[in-house]
């Protein structure tokens, strides 16, 4: 671990003057081309020895360094003609309409000068500590398109010609085409003071640097060529664009030497122009793209910078990172919700750093000594050199150690890892999880521990990243520790819980009529970790309820509405109510883990969730709950009921259409008379699926699995059970209405008469998943499931954008001691964060605390 | 055991990266609004308004006109106990286009005149008659309009030019007759405390505040620049903060209120409504890095060059870059006394 010996305070931009190129330049490039016959770099080419070195075993001609150790450095072209940076063409009309085409002063005459030359230093005196730039720039900005229309030079009278522009880099005045040497003598006649006024830097940024006479060359190191498994060499992009132009430069030369007629100058000291310009930006609107000769668009200086695959997303906002690694996840009921289960082979190859002190110097060396799991893999000496640990130079190593060495010890259990799953939506996509090292080959988690990542175990992998710092590891301990995210920071609401299994089972325990033996009992609570018996007992037979209190914490008095009735909890006893997921799982209706906290701690909450879960999961075992096609199928009063529904809503749609056909339909408000139909009849239809979940309700067993799993929350609701027992309903479009394009005209399929406005026609679909679908609704349902399929990849795309743009926009805001909102430059952005400075991540405390 | 009790303080901490997470707590959901919209049950007199995603989008890219746009016009004491008054203003306001109550247009262009034929259905359902219709038209265009026979329109042009007069009889289609412009069909509603409001499926709020009878301190609407220039930038963020709950809520996601007020905070803290984007928020920001790396690397890498611009490396992304720790939670705290000699080498 190195220390920062430099720390970067502020960074200047800034256009290298042409001199300052020369000077920075090591290599004068004369020769278009990169190697000689021997395979050698040419003296004077592109890969220039001097440049730096790439291939192992040549010295760098500049700093005598080799290709690890010579950081490149830059050449130059000198180019027999000026050229414009493209890049910066807007800027120069910028400048030269700014300017006067005589005297090259500023379009402004003293007084506007003064005026704003004052309001300037007010702004900048009032605004020091911000240094915001950006609203000065705006003043000025609006200052600048004024002058385009200055006609008369304020200091020099001249009458101004109009002075044209065009992409990419041409510039008329009247219908003189303007040449770059004449531009930058315009641009070199502009005073400093002029320059300060608009805006620009002269120290920095003298604009007559935007013609280019001599063009920087980067070193090889950030072009270097590849070597095929053939053999052959492949030159960078940005070569192969260098070659071009010192080609051309070249001919260009010749050509003028030799006194060739203007015309055909003219046209190379163009050709030179374009390549000049794609050599920056090979996607400079108005001018063909450089090529390659496969064909291929070349990625030069602007590409590699841009977008996402850019440097500036892709390398430097992001890094690739060591102490990292990834694999498939699955679920391990028996760890904690803390723990991440990591594969031996893993926890062998990821290390940990041991700082050695004089206080830990002997168990240092014994820690070294070892020779099976765990132990040391490298030392990191004084100097920052790393060692591996080899047999031969153990002992040498074990002499040597002393304090302010590094052990890299393998990971064992009990160390802190950052667990994360891709997309990382939220902060909780990553969490602390302490390491288990367990046989297999996958990261293992628990059921609880998937919510926040969104996980599921259908082939997800995800990533585990070890801190190497103690302040790293502090941080992750005790900000991201998984216990500490069991609330959400998105609305306080709890995401961490129990789910399917560890849901049925409490339900069905706590039941009021719930009633165990005593082996039972002593059998779960053993399952759960507790040692201990209820108090009480009712002839020998123990509650549900009673064995579940047994994991609450002692003392603790809880009181919310449930259903009709309440959920008590009283001195640390279930008195009432049924501990279903609306109690103690996921979700905004869950307060009993928060006055768990509130009393406890967090500690607690995680205690009290382990072992619920495997309280739960023991009992749903003994008690056996099993799903299958039975708990689907209808008895004969829900067959009727079906029946019943189908027949009275297709009665109502027919009555409907009828009513559509004799104009007797009230037209909806802002709707026509068809569009009303649409909208009852869709209405019609979904208050049927109402009515038979209705049904399925009332006439259902309560010993209906199925049913069971609905009503404790464990796992899907009674919309999926009534879809697959009664019918599936209504299929809707992306339009939101119901199906009515099809192939055909005025009909979805060719079976079904033109214009039939009746459900089936148009994607209701009567049958359930038991009975099987008709093959027209069998289309439907296809229909129905291909727009969701097409919605979820439209709108994924415009979330992710969004969300981008989202943190883009606010990353910069905090929280500060007075609880007032700023960004990073110090503007107050809110007073008080959210009116009262409470963290949306704990408002069920703060409710908790006011009962 | 009285150890293991605390107490948990429910306020945030200083350093606390609110911004981020604010972010964060609206972007994540996105992906589950995509799913949602199936799930929606019509309500029957409703418009089809945009929701979700869109909706949110559109609020954050601080569109200049909403997509739906919708107005609550509430009446004074004296208009809103009676359904007769109110309507009476409703019908005021409610816009209607010539379009949607004539049958059609004959244009006779030789005598330059112009015949529309009305729809006597839709004009009784619209409450409106045949006069009223006429002397609107002609204000509208500017010419003669008057009732004919069986109770039609006829307009007279200036003009017998056949270019002329079909422009017009263009103009005329899609004149409003009724109401006022932009407003949008209203209609009256009645809150639950038994108040009469008017509800209208468009908005134009400027002129529905001169209405008689309208009470323009209690108008709203979803339009925020209307709101923005009419009320002010408060009362912009809170249609702001309104809507994107509105919207949050009609899709059953739960976002803590700081959050979004925050955003619209963000959103309207410079006293002008700044968008969500590259055009607003960030495109506004200080740090060259910090733009550069949001989009349009090249354009803002060159604009820092040719002003000599300088980045102070303030902000998350600028330091990030470079490597530096960022200036947020546990990174905004300092040692205050430093140790004279750094670590042991």
């Amino acid at each position: 671990m190195s220390m920062q010996a430099e720390v970067i305070k502020q960074i200047k931009f800034g256009i290298f003057s042409q001199d300052q190129i020369k000077k920075l330049s090591v290599a004068k490039l004369t020769v278009p081309d990169t190697y000689n016959e021997d395979g050698y770099p040419i003296d004077g080419g592109l890969l220039d020895q001097r440049l730096g070195v790439i291939d192992p075993g040549l010295v760098c001609k500049t700093c005598g360094g080799r290709a690890k150790t010579c950081p490149g450095h830059f050449g130059h072209i000198e180019l027999v003609r000026p050229v414009i940076h493209s890049e910066f063409a807007k800027i120069i009309n910028m400048l030269l309409q700014a300017t006067c085409q005589k005297c090259h002063r500023i379009l402004l005459n003293n007084e506007q000068i003064g005026i704003f030359k004052e309001a300037m230093s007010k702004e900048i005196e009032s605004e020091v500590a911000a240094g915001d730039l950006a609203s000065d720039k705006h003043a000025e900005q609006a200052m600048l398109k004024k002058l385009k229309s200055v006609k008369k030079c304020p200091h020099c009278q001249t009458v101004q010609e109009k002075l044209k522009f065009s992409m990419p880099t041409y510039f008329y005045l009247g219908e003189r085409r303007l040449k770059p040497d004449e531009i930058r003598d315009m641009l070199a006649k502009i005073n400093d003071d002029d320059l300060t006024l608009i805006g620009v830097d002269p120290r920095t940024s003298r604009p007559e640097a935007l013609v280019l006479n001599a063009l920087l060359v980067p070193p090889v190191d950030v072009r270097p060529s590849i070597t095929l498994e053939t053999g052959e060499r492949s030159e960078d992009d940005l070569t192969h664009k260098l070659v071009d132009i010192m080609r051309i430069n070249q001919r260009l030369e010749q050509n003028i030497n030799a006194g060739a007629p203007q015309i055909i100058i003219d046209d190379l000291w163009e050709l030179l122009q374009y390549h000049v310009t794609t050599y920056f930006n090979n996607e400079t609107s108005g001018i063909p793209p450089a090529r390659h000769r496969s064909g291929r668009a070349l990625k030069t200086i602007a590409q590699r910078l841009k977008g996402k695959e850019g440097r500036f997303r892709y390398n430097l906002s992001g890094k690739r990172v060591n102490y990292s690694a990834r694999t498939v996840i699955s679920v391990d009921p028996a760890i904690d919700i803390d723990e991440v289960g990591v594969p031996s082979a893993i926890a062998e190859k990821l290390t940990v750093p041991f700082y050695v002190t004089e206080w830990n110097l002997e168990a240092a060396k014994k820690l070294l000594e070892r020779n099976e799991y765990p132990m040391v893999l490298n030392v990191v000496a004084l100097d920052g050199k790393r060692k591996r640990i080899l047999d031969t130079n153990k002992e040498e190593l074990i002499k040597e150690l002393k304090p302010g060495y590094i052990l890299e010890r393998q990971l064992r259990d009990g160390d802190i890892a950052l667990f994360n799953r891709q997309p990382s939506l939220h902060r909780i996509s990553i969490m602390a999880h302490r390491v288990k090292v367990l046989p297999g080959k996958t990261f293992r988690i628990t059921y609880p521990a998937t919510a926040p990542y969104n996980a599921d175990f259908d082939g997800d992998e995800m990533n585990l990243h070890i801190p190497q710092t103690l302040e790293a590891q502090a941080e992750a301990k005790y900000l991201m520790a998984v216990q500490n995210q069991i609330f959400s920071p998105r609305d306080g609401a709890v995401i961490i819980a129990n789910g399917w299994d560890g849901v049925i089972g409490t339900y069905l325990l706590t039941q009021d009529d719930s009633y165990m033996t005593k082996e039972d009992a002593e059998h779960l609570l053993s399952t759960a970790g507790i040692r201990e018996l209820p108090k009480h007992s009712k002839n020998g037979m123990y509650s549900g309820k009673s064995v579940f209190s047994m994991l609450l914490p002692k003392g603790l008095d809880f009181e919310v509405p449930q259903g009709n009735g309440k959920f008590v909890i009283k001195d640390g006893e279930l008195v009432e109510g049924v501990v279903d997921k609306k109690m103690y799982g996921e979700g905004r209706s869950n307060k009993l883990f928060a006055a768990i906290v509130m009393g406890y701690g967090f500690a607690a909450l995680q205690d009290f969730l382990t072992k619920s879960s495997r309280l739960s999961y023991a009992f749903t075992t003994l008690f056996g709950v099993t799903i299958g096609v039975k708990e689907y199928m209808l008895t004969e009063t829900l067959a009727k009921d079906k029946e019943s529904t189908l027949a009275d809503t297709q009665g109502r749609v027919k009555g409907l259409i009828e009513q559509y056909k004799s104009k007797k339909l009230e037209p909806l408000l802002g709707l026509t008379l068809r569009q009303s139909l649409e909208q009852t009849i869709m209405v019609e239809l979904d208050l049927a699926r109402g009515k038979a979940i209705q049904m399925l309700n009332k006439n259902t067993d309560e010993s209906n699995f199925a049913m069971l799993m609905a009503n404790s929350g464990a796992r899907a609701n009674i919309l999926n059970m009534e879809q697959m027992s009664m019918f599936l309903g209504q299929q809707a479009t992306r339009e939101g209405g119901r199906i009515k394009r099809g192939y055909y005209t005025n009909r979805v399929v060719p079976h079904i008469a033109k214009n039939d406005s009746s459900s089936g026609a148009h994607g209701f679909v009567s049958n359930g998943f038991v009975d099987g679908l008709t093959p027209i609704e069998m289309i439907m349902h296809a229909v129905g499931g291909r727009g969701t399929v097409i919605q979820k990849g439209l709108l994924t795309q415009r979330s992710g954008y969004l969300q981008r743009r989202l943190a883009n926009a606010l990353q910069d805001y905090y929280v500060l001691h007075d609880n007032s909102v700023r960004d990073v430059n110090n503007n107050v952005i809110e007073t008080i964060y959210g009116g009262d400075a409470i963290d949306p991540t704990k408002v069920e405390f703060s409710k908790q605390k006011k009962e | 055991m009285k150890m293991a009790k605390q107490e948990y303080d429910s306020s945030v901490q200083a350093g606390e990266p609110v911004g981020v997470i604010a972010a964060q707590s609206l972007g994540e959901p996105g992906t589950q609004m995509v799913l949602r919209t199936f799930h929606m049950v019509g309500a029957a007199a409703t418009a089809i308004a945009t929701s979700g995603l869109p909706r949110i989008i559109e609020l954050l890219d601080a569109k200049k006109v909403p997509s739906s746009p919708i107005m609550r016009v509430y009446l004074k004491e004296s208009y809103a106990k009676s359904f007769a008054k109110a309507d009476e203003i409703a019908n005021k306001i409610s816009e209607i286009k010539m379009g949607s109550v004539m049958r059609r247009a004959v244009e006779n262009f030789s005598k330059g005149k112009i015949l529309i034929i009305l729809n006597a259905q839709s004009m009784q359902a619209m409450d409106l008659t045949a006069r009223q219709v006429a002397a609107r038209l002609g204000k509208e265009l500017g010419v003669e309009a008057r009732v004919g026979e069986h109770g039609n329109i006829i307009v007279s042009t200036h003009t017998k030019n056949l270019k002329e007069v079909r422009a017009i009889t263009v103009k005329a289609t899609r004149s409003i007759v009724n109401g006022i412009e932009g407003a949008g069909r209203a209609m009256v509603t009645q809150a639950k405390d038994g108040e009469f409001y008017i509800e209208s499926a468009g908005s134009n709020i400027e002129p529905v505040m001169q209405v008689e009878g309208v009470d323009a301190s209690r108008i709203y609407t979803n339009d925020l620049f209307a709101t923005y220039r009419v009320f002010g930038i408060e009362a912009a963020r809170n249609t702001l903060v309104l809507e994107l709950k509105k919207t949050l809520e009609d899709q059953d996601i739960s976002v803590n209120d700081r959050h979004i007020s925050l955003i619209a905070d963000a959103m309207t803290a410079d006293g002008t409504i700044q968008s969500i984007g590259r055009h607003g928020l960030v495109g506004r920001k200080e740090s060259v890095f910090a733009k550069a790396a949001f989009e349009e690397t090249v354009k803002h890498l060159i604009n820092a060059a040719a002003f000599g611009q300088i980045d102070y490396m303030r902000g998350v992304t600028e330091n990030i870059l470079v490597g530096k720790q960022i200036p947020l939670g546990t990174g905004s705290v300092k040692l205050t006394i430093k140790r004279k000699e750094g670590k042991k080498k």
